[in-house]
């Protein structure tokens, strides 16, 4: 567990994948971009020193993910964002399937989310109400820019992801996570929409949808609607790791953040294995906006905003008891494999 | 903004186009998402400024066929964006007296080939890509129209900086600016507010990116004020200091996108230097 002036910070990193983009599974060109794109991710905003090579990229073992997130203590608990890609990879990028081996062996410290396409028909919701059953899922990831067949992508407020997301409404799967960041549909439509978020949003009220990637590169869209939509949340994975070396505008943005949407509203994720919330966690827990951003802004980021970004906002989303977890995490697997009972005893006795 | 641009007197004579006119040319061509100049983002790799009279038969035209190279910051940039600045860059190109032809090719990305062969074919977007569903010229509006709302605020923000008060700014119309082409003073904008009993002086710059992009955006400064809401509208002054947040907001936005392009860009142009060294 995370420690800040002597005060605990629960972290749950809302945003990891356990993804397979080695050679023998990458099936096509855009398979092969697509993870060379997001190891330009890694290595633009990675320290030198903790980068790893593309080849470790492509395929990592479930032991280093686990070491990765909970072995120093930066993350307590994490949630799964599987991104299929079936038309990229041969048995799939990132499935639930895949997530849920590790929650099976994990139950206690990962949360794995379910996921739909609209293009799937009748089938889609039998699969849906599958991931319902068979892991009780919470909530969905959504990839609007998947392609499949001739369709290069799908829209939030298309007549059948209505239907969708009323499946979600019956099935009690009140969190919904769009991904709406960089660009990556190719094509005109949807370079830059976050309006189907809006629509969507008003439509469901009783969901919650958690934009991942804040909008980026169209916060300004997301903000506005955030500002309209109590209902929708910003997930702050690629905005995070711009602290490591652009600290101003992460300052800026988390300023824009807190102004139009409110500490309440925002959800830390590391994107693993994009980035490492073992080095990303400290660094966005030491961030400090400059004089003038708290002038502008009229926010700061204290220990208190920053409990509820980096945990307890996800907790809320995800009916975490924080403090039943912590007894839980004095003798769990994860906590005796790396030493770790003691960091949540020592809070119980300070109780 | 850019840095020094290259005069465009120095343009080239009618059969020598040398690199610097073609250079200068391409820096008034934006990436339309981060409203900044493909020049200054170091988006051209290559210039190829080719064998003078080659392509004349089939232009119709006498002079040079020349070909410039882009590499954006990843191989999954909008084909959208990267369309736009193609066709821009292309027509930028062309402008120049003694080009006879112009050739624009994507490097390293994963429609490169569609991109090429469409906008040197001068195909309409929608045929190089059979699949495409929107309206390119709405894309473009609408990127145009956050670089005004952008370029809007940074002139607002000169001029709160010089003294103005909102209500002053909210009404303000063209006729209360001038421009001073000539004299020493050229960098400045000078603004007549309360009835022309203040002269506030800021930046030239800041006020002609805004009327510019604002005029191609289509807002009509005869009928109506110089700063309008994001939504075309005039301000009122209840209002205006939510405008002004909407534009500091557009602003924050644009320059984050432009770190994360930046960041991408730099970490490819590392491992093209590292492919090329392993290649020697």
């Amino acid at each position: 567990m995370y420690r800040q002036r002597g005060e605990d910070v629960f972290v749950i990193d809302a945003h990891v994948h356990h993804w397979d983009a080695s050679e023998e599974n990458v099936k096509n060109d855009g398979g092969e971009q697509f993870i060379r794109c997001f190891y330009d991710y890694h290595t633009g905003f990675t320290p030198e020193d903790r980068q790893w090579t593309l080849d470790e990229y492509r395929k990592y073992s479930a032991e280093r993910m686990v070491e990765d997130l909970f072995g120093n203590g930066a993350v307590d608990m994490a949630i799964f964002q599987p991104t299929h890609l079936h038309e990229f990879y041969e048995e799939g990028f990132n499935t639930v399937d895949d997530n849920a081996e590790l929650v099976e062996q994990y139950p206690e410290r990962f949360i794995v989310n379910g996921r739909f396409d609209p293009r799937d028909g009748e089938a889609g919701k039998r699969e849906l109400e599958r991931q319902k059953e068979e892991y009780d899922v919470d909530g969905v990831k959504l990839y609007t820019a998947e392609w499949k067949g001739d369709s290069k992508g799908w829209r939030l407020d298309d007549e059948e992801t209505f239907e969708f997301l009323e499946k979600c409404s019956e099935l009690g799967i009140e969190n919904v996570h769009p991904h709406k960041g960089p660009t990556i549909r190719p094509l005109n439509r949807d370079a830059f929409d976050v309006a189907d978020v809006d629509d969507a949003a008003t439509s469901f009220p009783e969901l919650n949808f958690v934009v991942e990637h804040v909008g980026l590169p169209r916060l300004d869209d997301f903000c506005w609607i955030g500002a309209q939509e109590p209902n929708v949340y910003g997930g702050l994975a690629v905005a995070a790791p711009m602290v490591q070396n652009r600290p101003r505008k992460f300052g800026e943005i988390m300023g824009e953040l807190l102004y139009w949407l409110g500490e309440d509203r925002l959800l830390f994720g590391s994107d693993y294995a994009l980035w490492n919330p073992d080095w990303l966690v400290e660094l966005v827990m030491e961030a400090e906006l400059t004089p003038e951003q708290r002038d502008e802004y009229g926010v700061e980021l204290t220990t208190d905003v920053l409990k509820k970004v980096m945990g307890e906002n996800a907790a809320r989303l995800y009916d975490i008891d924080i403090e039943e977890k912590k007894k839980q995490f004095e003798s769990d697997a994860i906590s005796e494999q790396f030493g770790l009972g003691d960091d949540y005893a020592a809070d119980a006795a300070a109780d | 903004m850019s840095g020094e641009r290259l005069p465009s007197e120095s343009a080239p004579s009618a059969v020598t186009p040398r690199r610097a006119a073609v250079l200068n040319a391409l820096d008034g061509v934006t990436d339309p998402e981060l409203d900044r100049s493909i020049v200054e983002l170091d988006y051209i790799t290559e210039i190829d400024l080719g064998d003078g009279d080659s392509d004349a038969a089939d232009s119709g035209r006498c002079g040079r066929s020349v070909t410039v190279n882009l590499s954006l910051p990843t191989a999954w940039c909008s084909p959208a964006f990267a369309w736009l600045m193609m066709v821009d860059a292309r027509a930028a190109v062309e402008s120049l007296p003694g080009v006879a032809r112009a050739r624009v090719v994507l490097e390293d990305h994963v429609h490169e080939t569609e991109l090429t062969e469409g906008v040197n074919e001068g195909q309409p977007f929608a045929e190089a890509f059979d699949d495409a569903d929107g309206d390119l010229d709405a894309v473009r509006r609408e990127l145009d129209g956050k670089a005004r709302i952008v370029r809007q605020h940074r002139a607002l923000d000169a001029l709160l900086d010089a003294g103005a008060t909102p209500a002053q700014l909210v009404t303000l119309s063209t006729a209360d600016v001038t421009f001073d082409p000539d004299g020493p003073g050229s960098q400045r904008a000078v603004v007549s507010v309360a009835d022309g009993a203040i002269r506030l002086c800021i930046p030239r710059d800041s006020l002609v990116d805004y009327v510019e992009k604002a005029e191609s955006v289509g807002v009509d400064f005869e009928s109506g004020p110089v700063f309008r809401t994001p939504e075309g509208e005039p301000i009122s002054v209840d209002e205006f200091e939510l405008v002004r947040r909407r534009g500091r907001l557009a602003s924050v936005n644009m320059r984050g996108q432009g770190g994360v392009c930046a960041q991408l860009h730099e970490s490819r142009q590392r491992q093209r230097a590292r492919e090329a060294e392993s290649a020697d």
